[in-house]
This record gives structure tokens, C-alpha cells and sequence, in this order.
């Protein structure tokens, strides 16, 4: 049977003090578990190596990784038994991805396409423009 | 009856400036726990959220702004103590 899935956004906190090939073992361990439990991780956002605000088993600096997901409610108890299990997980937090987290995620994904494309055409008309001066000021308008 | 609180700012007769919810007025900002910079600005030295009284934020908004201070907090974004107080 299928189970009704939902979009739920995952953050961790790795043992700074590990390699990054083992870093990139527990991340890969955390997504392999997501996946084998009917879970599919959509998004993997590395922040890397940052102070913590206050120190967590005596370690000042972590590994955050944030993974985003779609997957069925039964898998969250589990996640979090996985992570209470490894070690090298300082810390953890899943939340639900409501309304209007996904649409701000979709805005600024919008916005980046934008400025990614009006960049890209900034970078195409420049000789066009030496060429016919008239019609760039419009065009600059426009855009 | 209601009968407001005489307060200095009566007798001074300075009319307070209006501060509006930052969040209204920019409005489509998704209050994150992953932004700590902005969570920072409603945040004291010591770490303690600053009351919406003094901030203008509105009711919703400052709800959503604990909440995500608060799970900035938890993974250890933003302090529950800053050191300098400890």
C-alpha cells in the first residue's frame, strides 16, 4: 500500500572532529536509511564546518548538513532512532515543510532562475548593442 | 472601567513613533530557523528573545519568530545563554 508522503526538511550536526570522506559516510548513511524507508531525499545542503553557539559533548564546532525529503510519517520515529543511535550525530531537528516555507523555497529558487537568466542576457547583447545603440535603452527598460 | 496607566510619556506629551512588523511590511519573508543573522536582530546579548512591545512585530509574526529562534537554539545557531553572560 502506499502511504500518503509529505515534505519534511531534516538538519544535523556531525562530529566536526571526523574526516570528510567519514563526514560524507555518515551523511550517505543518514540518506541510504531515508531512501530503504520509503523516503525520497529531494535536496542535500552542506553547510560544513561551523562554531557551535554553545558547546554540545564538549565539542565547539559541527557538521551541519541539511537534507530536504518527501516521505511517509512512519519513517520520522524511525529517523529519529537512527540518529539517538549514531554517535557521530551531535544533533538533530526535523520539521514539516508547511504551505508557506514551500513557497518562499519556490520564490527564491524563482528569483535566482530569474537573475541567473537576466544575467546570462546581460552576457549575450553586449555586442549587439555596440552595433544598433538605438534599441538598448528600451531593451535595459524592459528588463 | 479601563483607565490607561499615566506614564511619563503623558506628562511629555512626545508622541511615541509607530513602529510597524517588519515581517508585514516586507511580506513575503518566510521567517527561518536557518537565517540566523535576521533571528539575531530580535535576539538581546544575553540571548533572550526581545518582546514584541519594543520590536513592533506583530502577534503572528513574533509566534513565528519564537518558534524558529527556538529551533535555532536547539541546534545550536543561536545561544540559550551567550558566553559573555555565563
Amino acid at each position: 500500500m502506499d502511504k500518503p508522503k509529505r515534505l519534511y526538511e531534516t538538519t544535523f550536526i556531525v562530529n566536526a572532529s571526523l574526516d570528510d570522506t567519514q563526514i560524507d559516510g555518515v551523511v550517505t548513511r543518514v540518506q541510504d536509511f531515508i531512501t530503504r524507508n520509503g523516503g525520497t531525499v529531494t535536496a542535500v545542503n552542506k553547510w560544513g564546518r561551523k562554531r557551535l553557539a554553545y558547546s554540545i559533548n564538549k565539542k565547539t564546532n559541527g557538521f551541519y548538513v541539511n537534507l530536504e525529503m518527501e516521505a511517509p510519517g512512519t519513517l520520522l520515529a524511525a529517523l529519529d532512532r537512527a540518529y539517538q543511535l549514531d554517535e557521530m550525530i551531535l544533533r538533530y531537528l526535523t520539521i514539516i515543510l508547511d504551505r508557506k516555507a514551500i513557497a518562499s523555497r519556490k520564490a527564491t529558487a524563482e528569483a535566482a532562475a530569474a537573475a541567473a537568466a537576466a544575467q546570462a542576457l546581460v552576457a549575450e547583447p553586449a555586442p549587439v548593442q555596440a552595433r544598433e545603440p538605438e534599441p538598448a535603452p528600451s531593451e535595459a527598460k524592459k528588463a | 472601567m479601563f483607565t490607561p496607566r499615566r506614564t511619563r510619556r503623558d506628562k511629555d506629551q512626545t508622541p511615541r513613533k509607530k513602529r510597524t512588523c517588519r515581517f508585514c511590511d516586507s511580506k513575503d519573508i518566510y521567517i527561518d530557523y536557518k537565517d540566523e543573522k535576521r533571528l539575531q536582530r530580535f535576539v538581546t546579548e544575553q540571548g533572550k528573545i526581545i518582546p514584541k512591545r519594543i520590536t513592533g512585530t506583530c502577534a503572528k509574526h513574533q509566534r513565528q519568530l519564537v518558534k524558529a529562534i527556538k529551533r535555532a537554539r536547539h541546534l545550536a545557531l543561536l545561544p540559550f545563554v551567550s558566553d559573555t553572560v555565563r
